[in-house]
């Protein structure tokens, strides 16, 4: 926040300053840093590597649960994403102005998130090779993709939410990228130039951005609601107990929310303190988000609620014992964690203190990313793993590939944001200067 | 004029690049199309100038899915006494009297043989005649493969005749 | 080079790229011909079929081989590639057995003796030429000539020609001819028939003219003489509306669960049960025949409670029981199995024919005109005597032909060692087995689909065997062997046209080699009832003693037979359809043992008695007797177990078992997720019988699906289906279904397209449920899709097209029957197994969704051929490989289009519903369902 006494342009001076100080001298933790999330990501794609010339088998993956990590990671990336859109585009819409100091490493998170779940329907392909058979592209084969497969709203779900995500970061940053170019020297400078688009400033661009931000703002509005919905209707359009739920769209877009504004905290929390940002990412920043945090858990808890009591109330025999498997099978421990990391722990929320506690909210961030993990998890293997003909029911435990393989596209998504860090100012300059102004 | 460089060479980089591959393509095709067959047998010679019907050699195309390739001995009915002392017959006559089965090239591949399910039979019976798929044979001194054998000429041709385009006509 | 070309080039050039580099199987480059064509008119793609007989046991049924002609390490010839029984054959009519369809795992195993091997004196094998191999037999026979040694020929069991042949050989070459081996010798029921009706021989039970059935024991579905004859006899008997069947053994069979009521009792029990049965029939005045005072005296007399409490059945079961037979017109008793093979068979077997005779001992029951020919199978008495012949070092040669006696016998008879004590042993065998590995001189056995015989599996009844493909090692006909050994030029197949040219004329002998078989008038034998030797018999029967705790009960296999069928690869891969368990051995206990020891399923446990102990997994077994602990008897090694010295048939017991848990939890492939069906809908509903629910309208999203000349259908009749998995194993060998192994089993990764489900009912009753893909008209696979790989065809199909699937796996997780089978890894079958592929189906690679689609190849090719004859299909004329072999006819296949068809009518029946219906996928498959008088507890 700008002090009282200080003048505007000196404050804007410190505040360029500040954030352009992010960009310079990598400090030798951070190429370890680098280094570390690379390395990750290159065995993750020597894992995968591995899977398609031997077989899907080296997975975990077995008759009755034929969907295991690799959907539920691709579930989670995509829910990472969501807060990007939700953040940058609703928020501005709303005019919730705590947003400006989140939006840009929110959208940066989203593009990186989307990129990551973006691989995983390839990785879970038992012929990986044929992925392009998704598309709908004119072929000698004169063969068409299945309109009605929920699988096919998925790759354009994902496709145009990734290509939105990316241009509203994109024309987000330029004014920021304009000024980075001025402090920037040598082939920087080009690379800054290019990419700024030729930025003047002028009362003329002015006017056109702020116009295009609000038409692609609001482009991006209804994406939030349809992207996960789809990806629910993955599960909810199938007849398994479990996963053929009316709820599951607003439940997973909440559940989506939830995570992505968590992993927004997980990224942020560390940045800030690293790139000394505390002047401009304030306390009562974090008190309205981890407020954005408790309020979609409720939405989540509330979900769970629904679930189990639809089961009950509509006393489907199938649907019963798949609960009650569910809360008391095999899967238990990982759905009472689950539990606690979603519905309980954000509780503590409600507490004013605690949600002003920097570190107390990075540790629930924590939380929440691992218990929102474990949710796609349960609900996808424990659906599969009884459900209708008793003979064939099975349970599922992960190999290495899976473990492997996750960490490799956690690997890819640190490596990207360090990078981002180091490339792109990480704070919405301009923004900032406004919110100074008023 | 210095600011066009290096888009220049990076269009130049992919258009090189795409020419090298397709020329790969070109080669492989039509290595692919004519290969080098252990004897050089020449259908021109046996049905334009000999007269040969198809199915004199190729004996079940008519009643089976294989059209058949002719046993050496067929060779030999006529190759006992003609032409042997060309050099190719007597490879034929050394096949011969080996009793070693010629191991002919396949000329006709079928992109993924082991899923797809051509019968000559039905073709033949559907009143096709053998030159519509595979050419003038009669011209051809070095047999080589006419049509591209993808699905889609396959599907085309269905289509046109309306023979079944349902998957399990062809896939099992 | 226009455009068009030039993208298509990229195009395949980049294709190529990702299949080169992604090892999708590519097609061979070579096209090979014939040098000289086969004299029959053989096409490629058209299969031959020539009618032989099934070796795999001693039943003997006549078999049909499918015979292809491809191209197998570049070189083109014909391939036997599927096995099916021959069609109106007395014995199988038309199906065999699980064993029988596995046959070619035998031909094509990778552990074929390949070469004649000889020992050399540092004592291990040489590979030898046939000459060296004979001219050491020679050898060794003369000397023992000179030495006055004795030789012995001891073989498995054998009929027929070379029956003949190798007495003459004995003759020739002064050898002595050892009555046969086999495990199951029914030495019981041959002495008892013997003493009743002065007949040491098996009679053939015509099952199917009984009113009422009591199988005391004998696993007839299972091992018991000819189980393919005895349960197509069963399925026609059960089409008679009051036809009941009572089934009393003290172990736990497959065949029992079929029982219309089973009854278990006490190990050595069923004397006393057969008593009681005999008084009561006595008491009734109107019974066909009359003992004789002096029996009916001597037969010792058991008061109703008391034999309840000796044989541990309720008395009103008894009751009940005694009640059913007595009214029974045409009453049918077989005893067998491990109610015969104890202290105490005899007596059971006596019984039994007794009981028989008095009730009605007509030969269209009970039909020795027709006798199995087992006279000349000896017992284990005989192996001890040629155990005292070795032992006193008299034993020159000696010849073990078509047997595994070593692993076969119980240890004490030491007969690895034994053996040895003769100066030359021979050993003839197709496989590596532990008694040829005993031998000096291992002569290499081929195939009977590689090699010409006969064989007379019962009497008036001459089985062909001729060879479907050549012998594909160096390897001969035990015939021709012997011929050359008498020096006889001629060879077996000479020799036996002979024969057969002798006895049945030119023209008999064609028509013998196209059916396979040829049943001759056999002479009418009147049984004569031997009073003298039944009466002291019964009046000598000792009391039984039950004081044996915990017995351990040997059972026979349904999988291995006495265990000759276990090296068959496929036959570990099928579960064992009552414990679901496919690799590895167990030992199956009641609950309450379980509850006693605290034992939970794949808990090890130790077994001891005295001199035995032995190590395996439980599994908890419901209906099995609480004082009973069951092993397969084929998975453990054979323990001592007493010798009957009056018949010579071993006990399968091994009394005062004591258990010990070990703590230790063993990995073990149970298939079965549950056996718990609890009313989800995949047995007959039993609230509102014959109802539809899917009869009922259901809104549609999409369109309804339009079928023109054919919508593909299935019947599965489970009042018939006695678990018995033959369609199991066709299915395996017909659709190249990868085997996958144990690893994959214990991953849930099993592949078999249709399988035996078993269940509990509503009342407890096993029920065994068929379930392959039920080409639902509304199926949850189509649409979840994404590249049409899984589609409904216009014949109302759900088509799996192999190589447009990507492997989402979606399909399978949608599938509400889980009938999908996804391809983890490239499974190949080992060379030379991949000989029996069939070239009418492709073989699936790796990351591919594969499932049941009725046998698609066949119903293509019975559509090609009614195209050249430009009609429809008929009904029957395409039969899947299920249905083909199903011994009971429990599966039926046709058009639901066509109301004339058999499956449409039996869609129609009040029994008829679907698997799951309230799912309202509108299968194309209908089961029916058991009638209710099956259901009683």
């Amino acid at each position: 926040m700008k002090p009282k006494d200080m003048k505007e342009p000196e404050y804007n001076q410190r505040l360029e300053q500040d954030i352009l100080q992010a960009l310079k001298n990598p400090s030798p933790f951070y190429w370890v840093a680098v280094f570390t999330c690379a390395s990750f990501f290159a065995i993750g794609l020597l894992t995968w590597l591995y899977q398609m010339l031997k077989g899907m088998g080296v997975a975990g993956i077995n008759n009755p649960v034929g969907w295991g990590v690799y959907i539920t990671d691709f579930v989670f990336w995509v829910g990472i994403a969501h807060s990007g859109t939700l953040i940058s585009a609703v928020l501005f819409l709303f005019r919730a102005k705590f947003r400006n100091v989140f939006n840009r490493s929110a959208e940066a998170m989203t593009v990186f998130a989307v990129m990551t779940a973006g691989l995983y329907p390839l990785i879970h392909l038992g012929r990986s090779w044929f992925f392009y058979w998704l598309f709908p592209y004119p072929n000698q084969r004169q063969l068409w993709v299945n309109f009605q497969s929920p699988l096919i709203w998925d790759v354009f779900a994902v496709s145009t939410y990734f290509t939105i995500s990316a241009i509203f970061w994109y024309v987000g940053m330029v004014p920021d990228v304009a000024i980075v170019r001025r402090y920037a020297s040598g082939i920087g400078k080009k690379i800054y130039s290019i990419l700024s688009l030729g930025w003047s400033g002028s009362k003329r661009q002015w006017r056109h951005y702020t116009r295009l931000y609000i038409f692609l703002a609001a482009f991006a509005t209804p994406l939030v609601i349809s992207v996960h919905s789809v990806v629910s209707w993955d599960f909810a359009m199938s007849i398994i107990p479990g996963w053929h739920t009316t709820i599951f769209a607003p439940y997973f877009v909440a559940g989506a929310i939830f995570s992505g504004t968590a992993m927004v905290l997980t990224l942020v929390i560390p940045m800030m303190k690293i790139f000394r940002l505390e002047r401009y990412i304030t306390v009562d920043h974090f008190d309205k988000i981890a407020k954005v945090l408790l309020f979609t858990s409720l939405i989540v808890t509330y979900s769970y609620l629904v679930e189990f009591s639809l089961a009950f109330y509509g006393g489907h025999k199938f649907e019963e014992s798949h609960f009650l498997y569910r809360l008391l099978g095999d899967y238990r421990y990982l759905y009472w964690t689950m539990l606690f990391c979603n519905s309980l722990f954000p509780l503590t929320l409600f507490i004013r203190r605690l949600r002003r506690s920097i570190a107390f909210l990075f540790i629930m961030s924590l939380f929440v990313n691992v218990g929102m993990w474990l949710e796609r998890f349960v609900i996808i293997v424990s659906a599969l793993a009884k459900d209708f003909d008793p003979y064939n029911w099975g349970i599922y435990i992960p190999r290495w590939p899976e473990v492997a393989i996750t960490l490799g596209s956690f690997g890819m998504f640190f490596m990207f944001f360090l990078i981002f860090t180091k490339v792109l100012p990480v704070l919405a300059i301009t923004e900032i200067k406004e919110e100074a102004v008023e | 004029m210095k600011k066009g460089i290096a888009p220049a060479i990076i269009i130049l980089y992919i258009f090189s690049f795409m020419v090298f591959v397709s020329l790969i393509g070109y080669f492989w095709q039509q290595n692919r199309k004519t290969p080098k067959q252990p004897i050089n047998f020449s259908h021109q010679l046996h049905v334009s100038r000999v007269g040969l019907a198809c199915t004199h050699c190729h004996y079940s195309v008519e009643k089976s899915p294989a059209a058949g390739i002719p046993p050496v001995q067929t060779c030999m009915n006529c190759h006992q006494a003609v032409a042997t002392d060309r050099p190719e017959i007597k490879k034929l006559t050394q096949y011969w009297e080996e009793k070693i089965p010629i191991p002919w090239k396949r000329v006709y591949v079928l992109p993924v043989r082991n899923y797809v399910y051509f019968s000559h039979k039905r073709h033949i019976k559907g009143g096709l005649q053998c030159v519509n798929c595979h050419g003038n044979v009669e011209v051809m001194p070095v047999i080589k493969q006419v049509p591209e054998l993808e699905m889609g000429w396959c599907v085309s041709c269905h289509r046109v005749k309306n023979a079944p385009v349902d998957c399990a006509t062809c896939h099992k | 080079m226009d455009r068009r070309d030039f993208l298509k080039i990229l195009g395949i050039t980049s294709g190529t790229m990702m299949v080169s580099s992604c090892g999708v199987d590519k097609a061979s480059e070579k096209i090979i011909p014939y040098v000289i064509p086969p004299d029959e008119d053989v096409y490629p793609g058209n299969p031959l079929f020539l009618n032989t007989t099934c070796t795999e046991c001693p039943a003997n049924c006549g078999m049909q081989v499918e015979i292809n002609e491809k191209v197998y390490h570049d070189v083109r010839s014909l391939y036997p590639t599927k096995l099916e029984g021959i069609e109106g054959h007395p014995l199988n009519e038309g199906t065999l057995c699980m064993r029988g369809q596995a046959g070619l795992f035998r031909l094509y195993s990778p552990d074929r003796i390949q070469r004649t091997m000889m020992r050399h004196d540092q004592g291990n094998f040489r590979v030898a030429t046939w000459k060296e191999a004979l001219t050491r037999i020679e050898e060794g026979l003369n000397r023992a000539k000179q030495d006055g040694k004795k030789n012995a020929y001891f073989s498995g069991r054998t009929t027929g020609s070379l029956s003949e042949l190798i007495d003459r050989f004995c003759r020739n070459k002064d050898i002595e001819r050892l009555p046969e081996f086999e495990v199951f010798s029914y030495a019981n029921i041959k002495r008892a028939n013997e003493m009743v009706f002065r007949r040491p021989q098996i009679p053939k039970y015509h099952i199917e003219k009984a009113d009422f059935l009591l199988t005391i024991g004998a696993d007839i579905f299972e091992t018991h003489i000819s189980p393919v004859s005895h349960s197509w006899r069963f399925a026609r008997a059960r089409k008679n509306e009051n036809f009941s069947w009572y089934h009393v053994e003290p172990n736990l069979s497959l065949t029992g669960v079929q029982a219309t009521r089973r009854l278990s009792l006490r190990p050595r029990s069923e004397m006393v049960l057969l008593t009681f049965l005999l008084q009561t029939v006595l008491e009734q005045n109107e019974r066909k025949n009359n003992p004789g005072i002096t029996i009916v005296r001597s037969l010792p007399n058991y008061p109703l409670d008391e034999v309840s409490s000796l044989t541990g059945i309720s008395e009103t079961d008894l009751r009940s029981l005694a009640t059913s037979f007595g009214n029974a017109k045409k009453p049918l008793v077989i005893a067998g199995g491990v109610s015969t093979a104890h202290q105490l068979g005899l007596e059971v077997a006596v019984l039994t024919s007794l009981l028989q005779w008095i009730m009605a001992m007509t030969d269209e029951l009970v039909d020795f005109s027709q006798a199995e020919s087992y006279e000349s199978i000896g017992t284990f008495k005989d192996v001890e005597s040629l155990n005292e012949q070795l032992d006193q070092n008299t034993m020159g040669v000696l010849f073990i032909s078509r047997m595994d006696p070593v692993s076969m016998l119980p240890a004490v008879f030491k007969f690895s060692r034994q053996i040895k004590k003769a100066q030359l042993t021979v050993g003839l065998s197709d496989h590596m087995n532990d008694t040829v590995r005993e031998c000096d001189v291992i002569l290499p056995l081929s195939h009977s689909l590689e090699s010409w015989g006969d064989s007379q599996p019962c009497r008036g009844l001459t089985n062909v065997i001729q060879p479907a493909i050549d012998p594909q090692y160096d390897t001969r006909s035990e015939g021709d062997i012997l011929l050359q050994l008498l020096n006889n030029e001629s060879t077996y197949k000479n020799f036996l046209f002979e024969k057969w040219n002798k006895n049945y004329g030119d023209a008999g002998t064609k028509e013998m080699l196209k059916t396979g078989y040829r049943s001759d008038p056999v002479p009418k034998v009147m049984v004569s009832f031997n009073t003298l030797a039944v009466s002291s018999f019964v009046r000598h029967m000792e009391k039984p003693n039950f004081n044996y705790g915990v017995v351990l009960c040997l059972s026979p296999s349904i999988r291995s037979y006495d265990g000759r069928s276990r090296d068959l690869k496929l036959m570990q891969e099928i579960p064992d359809p009552l414990s679901t368990i496919s690799y590895g051995g167990w030992i199956s206990i009641s609950p309450l043992t379980a509850e006693y020891f605290r034992l939970k399923d794949r808990d090890e446990v130790e077994l001891t008695a005295q001199e035995f102990s032995l190590k395996l997994p439980v599994k908890v077994q419901k209906h099995l007797s609480d004082n009973v602990v069951m092993v397969q008897r084929d998975l453990i090694p054979v323990p001592l177990t007493a010798v009957d010295h009056r018949s010579g048939e071993a006990s399968w017991y091994v009394p005062n078992i004591s258990l010990q848990k070990t703590g230790v939890v063993l990995p073990v492939p149970i298939l079965s997720g549950s056996m718990e069906e609890n009313h989800r809908g995949i047995l007959p509903p039993d609230d509102d019988h014959g109802h539809r629910h899917d009869d009922e309208e259901h809104p549609r999203w999409y369109p309804e699906h339009e079928h023109k000349d054919y919508r593909w259908g299935m019947a599965i009749d489970l009042e018939s289906c006695i678990g018995c998995n033959a369609c199991t194993a066709a299915c395996y060998v017909e659709n190249n279904i990868p085997l996958v192994g144990l690893k994959e089993h214990l991953n849930g990764r099993e592949m078999s397209w249709i399988r035996i489900q078993p269940y509990y009912d509503a009342n407890d009753n096993f029920e065994f449920v068929p379930m392959m893909c039920q080409q639902c008209d509304n199926a949850p696979c189509e649409p979840v899709c994404p590249v049409y790989a899984s589609y409904h065809n216009p014949e109302g199909l759900n088509v799996q097209v192999y190589n447009r699937c990507v492997g989402t796996r979606y399909c399978s997780n949608n599938c509400p029957y889980k009938v999908r089978r996804f391809n983890w890894f490239d499974h190949r079958l080992v060379e030379p197994l991949d000989k029996m592929y069939n070239p009418a189906i492709s073989v699936r690679g790796r990351g591919i969704m594969e499932k049941c689609t009725f046998c698609i190849q066949r119903i293509r090719a019975a559509k090609d051929h009614a195209k050249d004859e430009n009609r429809l299909v008929q009904d029957g004329e395409i039969i899947p490989a299920c249905a083909q072999t199903c011994p009971t006819e429990a599966i039926t296949f046709g058009n639901m289009k066509d109301t004339e068809s058999r499956v449409y009518q039996l869609a129609q029946s009040e029994r008829a519903y679907h698997a799951l219906e309230e799912l309202g996928t509108e299968p194309a498959v209908n089961y029916l369902g058991k009638r209710g008088n099956n259901h009683e507890a």
